[in-house]
Parts: structure tokens; sequence; C-alpha cells
């Protein structure tokens, strides 16, 4: 019964330990939201952010990530044509839908998703490391002595920053996998380009559902991996657990509001998605 | 008459592991006060719960005839201005050169413009020999430079506390004793209450006006630099000697 007994105990302490960081989570969220209506709404609370943080942040995101985002989905554009092809060739031996099929798709879900989840992993990771070193070097206890919430300081800059180039980086990435997979579609099954880059079953609420999701994703990932650095405890070691957790829990984040979007967008078109 | 800060009953736990255990302190106005102990005893986080850094679990801190112990994150930054605390390692924001650091707090706590804080943190510098400096980067300078700096970051909002977390570790001994005067210099001439987190022998017996030495959670002795060496306790006997064995329990050892 002690065995049994220290069992739940161990298990109570979890669920308490894990109600604590979601609400802990959500306090993030919050702030950063109340940190950029704040910064909207008076000059005095933009004093003490960092010059220019914003550009650098743009940079750091967006335009480091962008060869491995247009390599990364570029394959996986190649790859997924050709497997979706060679089934058609052995089912129906007819390909004019495959491209048709292929955009709505990848506007819809594959571009923003997989380009955040690229994203989760690489900014995911910076920003926690960065954070996370902060943390355990007491420099945020710095800010907050110096009178700075280290929310505005540290997170705020890259939520916004993370949003602009998710999406710029969504259509990047989206137009890439679908070029690559033309091409591929084309050289390895004589797949007609006209036929293949036919827009017609694209309409405007994939786009919009597009946008959704890569405005979504580019606001969870920095509150997630900032959450993620602001927990991190000891040192070095701390700021690696904080990087792994980061990546774990902005990628699932990912995955997460990809079902709830997708399946909140299915529950108001139905079949017409 | 109450003490211009005190810690009263005090306890902490991490993780369900107690290290504050019902500490109680009280500091006059003015005075040098080291806090000493071994490695884990609690004394970075005595001082930290002083300016909410961290919270404690029960017990209470006054400040000034204030209890401070439950303020807010907003109501503290009027606190922050009056006490000001010097970090362990130098922790200035590597992104910004020394007077970009020393002139954050000026803008922030103060409400100062850009350019008024930038020629106040400037002076700043000058202060602590650093002038020729503002313009660097931290990563360019030395540690015992960045510590000075970031004393000047403290004392630009010209605190009446100042906590020194281990200012000495880390540095050359000719720079640990400049900063040891700079403390002295700050109660002589300032008027300025300065609690020391220390493990550094030289500096404990020439700054501190008392030490506190902190054992198992709770204060064992309050005393004199010169009381403390002539006490016949054997714990406090074994610390300042520096023996290896003896009756103190030292946490991993």
């Amino acid at each position: 019964m002690t065995w049994l007994r220290t069992r739940i105990e161990a298990l109570g302490g979890r669920l308490v330990d894990a109600g604590r960081a979601g609400v802990e989570l959500w306090l993030v969220y919050v702030s950063t939201i109340a940190g950029i209506v704040r910064g909207f709404a008076s000059r005095k609370d933009r004093r003490g952010r960092p010059k220019g943080e914003l550009v650098r942040q743009l940079h750091q995101i967006g335009n480091k990530s962008l060869i491995f985002i247009a390599v990364t989905l570029g394959f996986i554009g190649m790859v997924m044509t050709y497997e979706a092809c060679n089934q058609l060739s052995r089912i129906t031996g007819t390909f004019e839908m495959v491209g048709p099929q292929y955009i709505r798709l990848i506007v819809s879900d594959f571009g923003p998703t997989l380009t955040a989840l690229m994203l989760a992993t690489r900014v995911g990771a910076g920003i926690a490391a960065e954070i996370g070193s902060m943390k355990v070097t007491e420099q945020i206890d710095a800010l907050r002595m110096s009178g700075v919430l280290p929310i505005d300081y540290l997170i705020v800059p890259r939520f916004t920053a993370s949003i602009i180039m998710t999406l710029m980086l969504s259509v990047l990435g989206s137009l890439v996998m679908y070029g690559a997979g033309g091409l591929t579609a084309q050289y390895t099954f004589g797949v007609n380009p006209n036929s293949f880059f036919d827009l017609d079953l694209l309409r405007p609420r994939h786009l919009a559902l597009g946008v959704i999701k890569a405005v979504s994703y580019g606001a969870a990932i920095p509150v997630v991996a900032g959450f993620c650095g602001l927990r991190a405890r000891g040192s070095s070691e701390g700021v690696g657990q904080a990087t792994t957790a980061a990546v774990i829990g902005s990628s699932f984040a990912v995955i997460i509001l990809d079902f709830v979007i997708s399946a909140a967008a299915l529950f108001l078109f139905g079949g017409d998605l | 008459m109450t003490a211009f800060l005190e810690f009263k009953d005090v306890r902490k736990a991490f993780g369900g592991k107690p290290v504050l255990k019902g500490m109680s302190l009280a500091v006059d106005k003015g005075e040098v006060m080291y806090i000493i102990g071994t490695s884990g005893v609690g004394k970075s986080v005595t001082i930290k719960h002083l300016i909410g850094l961290l919270r404690i679990d029960t017990g209470e801190i006054w400040f000034d005839g204030q209890r401070v112990d439950g303020l807010s994150e907003r109501q503290l930054g009027p606190l922050r201005k009056r006490i000001g605390m010097v970090f362990q390692s130098s922790t200035l924001f590597d992104s910004m050169t020394l007077a970009e650091n020393v002139a954050l707090p000026l803008r922030k706590h103060q409400r100062m413009s850009s350019s008024d804080a930038e020629a106040e943190a400037r002076r700043r510098l000058a202060e602590v020999y650093m002038a020729e400096f503002a313009d660097r980067y931290p990563a360019e300078l030395s540690d015992g430079m960045r510590k000075r700096a970031a004393i000047a970051r403290t004392l630009a909002l010209g605190p009446e506390v100042v906590l020194f977390d281990e200012p000495t570790t880390g540095l050359d001994p000719v720079s640990a004793r400049r900063v040891d005067r700079l403390i002295r210099e700050l109660a002589d001439k300032r008027g300025v209450t300065a609690i020391v987190v220390s493990h550094d022998p030289p500096s404990i017996f020439s700054v501190a006006d008392r030490v506190a030495f902190l054992y198992r959670g709770v204060v064992h002795v309050v005393a004199t630099p010169a009381e403390l060496r002539a006490s016949p306790d054997p714990v406090v006997q074994q610390f300042i000697t520096g023996q290896s064995s003896g009756p103190m329990e030292t946490p991993g050892f």
C-alpha cells in the first residue's frame, strides 16, 4: 500500500506542476499581448525596450531561416508529389487532379504547418537558449531591478517578428513546395505543367485558413519557447533542458493548433473545405 | 525602536527542501552588514527576498516601516529604486554598451529622456573610473571592469540600500580591495546601508560593521568582526579559519 500511495502522490505532484505550468504559460501569453497593447498606447512604455530589436529579430527569425525553410519544404514537396503520382499511376493512371489538390493542401495546411514545425526547431531552440542563459546568469533579475518587465523586453519583439516572419516564410515555403512538386511530377511522371499548376480548386477560404494557421503558429512559438527559457534553472544543464522543452513544446503547440484550427474549419465549411 | 530593515522568522523551501528555517535579522540604517555562511545555506536567497526577486513561504520582511514581502511586481517598482542590487555575475546586458546599460534603469525608473539618461550614465561610469569604456560592450571587458560598470548601474538611481551578492568573487586581489573600499565609502560618505553576501575573509574583516553568520537555515550569530574573531563557538571558528574538519555540517560534503 505504501508503494501505491507513493505512486499516487508522485502522479498528483506532477499533475499539480503541469497545471501550474499551464497557468504560467497562459500568463506569459496574456502579458505579451498586454505588452504589445501598452507599446502602442504609450510612448513611455516603449522606453527601455532595446532599439532596433524588432528588426534584429525579423532578421534572426526570418532571413536566417530562409534557406533552411526553402530547402526542407522543397524536398518534402518533391517526395510528396512523387509518392502521390506513384500511387495514382497504379490506381487510375491519370494525374490531372494531383496539382489542383496539392496546392489546396499546401495553402490550407502543409505550407504553414511544415514551415512552423521547422521554425519551432530552429527559432524555438534559439529563443529558449538566449532567454534561458539570461535567466541562469541573473540578467532577467537585473532587468526587473532596472524597472523593465522581462516579457516586454524579451518576448514582445520576438512575438511580433515571429508572426510576421512565419507568415512570410509560409508563403515562400508553399511556393517552393509547389514548384518543386510540379517539376518532380513533370520529370518523373510526365505530368503536364498546365494541368499541375491549375488553381481551379483553390478558394479564398483555403488562403484564409493558411493565414490564420501561420499567424497562430507564429504567435505560439516564441511564447512557448520564451516561457521555457524563463523557467530555466541552475546552470548550463538547465539551459539545455529549457531548449529541449522549447523544441518539444513549440512543435507540439503547432500540431495541436493545426488540429484545432482544421477541426474548426471543417465544422464551419463541412465537405466544402 | 524598529530596525531600518528586518527579516522576521523567514522560511523558504525549494522543491520541498527547506533552505531558510525561521531566519531573523535586523539591519540598522547606514551600517554595512555582511552575511556569511557556507555555499547553499541561503545567503543570496535571503537578500533576493528583500526586493521581491524571490517570495518567502512564511515570515515577514520590513523596510523603513513598511512590510514588503507581499508586494506585487508593480508595487515593487518604487522599492527597487530605493534598494539596488549588485549581482554575483555582472549581469550587464550583452547587446548594450556600458553607457546604455547604466542608462536603462534611469530611463525606466526615473523616466529620463534617452539623452539625459546617457549623460548621467557617463557621469556614473566616470565615478568608477570607467568613463573611457562607456561605448564598449560588456564582452570586450574584463570581469573586474564589468563588475565596476554593474556597480555604476546600481548606484545610478541613488539607492538608500545596496545589496552586494559576492562582490569580490572572481576578481583579482587589487580589484577586490577596490570594491571593498567602494562599499565602505558608500556607507561613510553617502550613508548608504549595505548588505553584503561574501566568502572573502579580508573583505569581511576590513569592511563590515557587523557580520551575520547563517547556519542551518537560521542566523547563528550576529557580531562585529572583532567579536567574531574572538568567538569561542567552534562552528564560527571552523568557518572563519577555513578548517576542513570540525563540527560544521556542510551541505553536499
